[in-house]
């Protein structure tokens, strides 16, 4: 007796054909069905690696060197604890989480955390293409030109009515961050204070400073960012995950979240490089010009083009959350296996967010390095908000039933992420509202 | 490529025993899950209360920080001392 057909769609008497495949070996089953089931988890991890994530690792070992790589580590088993209660919410409702949120606290909170959402949202959506912009210039493309192809490109994306099709090509885009970890070998990265300075929480030389805590909060707000949460949860609704593949999701987040981080280290131990060459920058872009003299053309255009990739994924992530928490919340039809003409609204809002994000970059010549700062802090300090509501609706047993409700061990971790975050947070507003109260470098 | 023709769905009418049938999640047939719309609102339990307050009182500070701040930019008090 084969132990399990998922969800037996082929009934007892085989009378229903079904699209599958039949396979002999159970260790196959558990591959096929993990490679089937696979794909938010990695898409949702390594989207938040966008333009703005680019930006803030490299800038952090610009000026830190690898000091701050305990910070990452630390982050990932956050990351993880974060995505898994969305796993467990969107595989067990099948519900979007904005509509969570309206359904189960109210009109006044729905409406707060949909707002938010857009608000963060948009402003990202704005870096990722000003990010393009910038690694365009430095590529010898004009903006007025390459920027459009991009919008164009990413609303070519998810028209296709499939949503297979899209995740596809968003894995393959994820993958080519592979290249991050061969642009950090390339440079001769120091593996022995690599080793130390990810094992062992150290403070960088000269204390906590003003932009030392800019930095962490800056780190912390881009790791883990509002839209992720909406986001993985729309995804699993979307792809219609079922219970019997909760173990599947919960292993591609993890992977997910573990390949996010070590590309995300990559990313400062370029920046370090670039600081143990004496290499004085004010974005990512500028860096890889600067790099060139002593790694090479190959470096340079990697890191512009990795930069661009990063930028495509946050927009087509980001702008997928805004589009299927609005649509859910509207009453729209709302997912990428239809096609157009089916659910016009949520594509409408797809193709607005990212044309206006787009044509806003293209108007004025905003300060990038400020913007994308600014946005990272902002969402650090929204993101406590977020979080609460996810941890309140994984304690809802009316809605998880006592199988996936959190466990007291969950809440205990959870509520302690809660409290770090909160905390972050105040420490920025202290800093905003009371900077003499830190010292300033 | 014929290694990757193993991902490939195909219409599957018959499982023979001792194997086993792959279905991708779009393939299947849906699950059925909780409706929430019938519950309605969440029971505030003490814990829930306590949550939004502090979130309220989170916002509210963060909401007032920003007022100052932006009447700090604008030297509503006079030009920033440093």
């Amino acid at each position: 007796m084969p132990e399990q057909i998922l969800s037996i769609p082929v009934s007892a008497d085989q009378a229903q054909p079904v699209r599958g495949r039949v396979v002999r070996s159970k260790w196959l089953y558990h591959v096929m069905t993990f490679l089937m089931v696979f794909g938010p988890g990695l898409i949702v991890m390594e989207a938040d690696n966008d333009a703005g994530a680019v930006s803030t690792y490299v800038q952090a070992g610009a000026q830190y060197g690898t000091r701050l790589l305990w910070v990452l580590l630390l982050l990932l088993p956050v990351t993880y604890f974060i995505q898994e209660m969305v796993v467990r919410l969107g595989i067990v409702t099948g519900k979007e989480h904005a509509i969570m949120i309206y359904q189960r606290f109210g009109r006044w909170w729905g409406l707060f955390s949909l707002v938010d959402l857009q608000l963060v949202n948009f402003l990202t959506l704005v870096t990722e293409f000003a990010a393009i912009s910038l690694a365009l210039s430095h590529m010898n493309i004009e903006p007025r030109v390459g920027v459009p192809l991009a919008a164009v490109a990413l609303v070519i994306m998810v028209l296709t009515g499939s949503y297979r099709r899209w995740e596809r090509i968003t894995v393959f885009l994820c993958l080519l961050d592979l290249a991050w970890i061969f642009i950090a070998l390339k440079l001769r990265p120091p593996f022995a204070e690599i080793f130390y300075n990810t094992a062992i929480p150290g403070i960088p030389e000269g204390g906590v400073t003003s932009s030392l805590t800019f930095l962490v909060i800056a780190i912390v707000g881009t790791t883990i960012a509002p839209w992720q949460l909406f986001f993985q949860q729309s995804c699993i609704a979307d792809k219609r995950l079922r219970f019997a593949d909760l173990k599947w999701a919960r292993l591609d987040t993890l992977l997910g979240a573990t390949f996010t981080i070590v590309v995300a280290a990559c990313m400062m131990i370029a920046g370090n490089a670039a600081r143990a060459h004496g290499i004085s920058f004010s974005d990512p872009a500028q860096m890889a010009s600067d790099l060139r003299l002593v790694a090479g053309a190959t470096i340079r255009g990697g890191i512009l083009l990795l930069m661009i990739n990063a930028a495509v994924l946050g927009t087509t992530a980001i702008s997928l959350s805004s589009a299927w928490a609005y649509g859910e919340v509207r009453g729209w039809s709302h997912s990428l296996e239809m096609p157009v003409r089916q659910a016009p609204g949520f594509y409408l809002t797809y193709v607005v967010c990212v044309g206006l994000a787009a044509a806003i970059v293209l108007i004025p010549r905003a300060p990038l390095q400020l913007i994308i700062l600014g946005v990272q802090v902002l969402a650090g300090i929204m993101l406590p908000s977020a979080i609460i509501f996810l941890q309140l609706l994984l304690n809802d047993k009316e809605v998880l039933g006592e199988k996936f409700v959190n466990k007291p061990w969950n809440n205990w971790v959870n509520w302690t992420i809660i409290i770090v975050l909160f905390i972050l947070s105040l420490i920025l507003a202290a800093q905003v509202a009371a900077p003499r109260l830190f010292p300033a470098s | 490529m014929k290694m990757l023709d193993v991902l490939r769905p195909a219409t599957v009418s018959h499982v023979p025993q001792d194997h086993f049938l792959v279905v991708h999640p779009l393939d299947d047939v849906p699950e059925e899950k909780i409706e929430i719309a019938t519950l309605g609102r969440m029971q505030m339990t003490t814990s829930v209360k306590l949550a939004l307050m502090t979130l309220r009182g989170y916002l509210v500070l963060m909401i007032l920080l920003v007022f100052y701040d932006v009447l700090e930019l604008a030297r509503f008090w006079g030009p920033r001392a440093h």
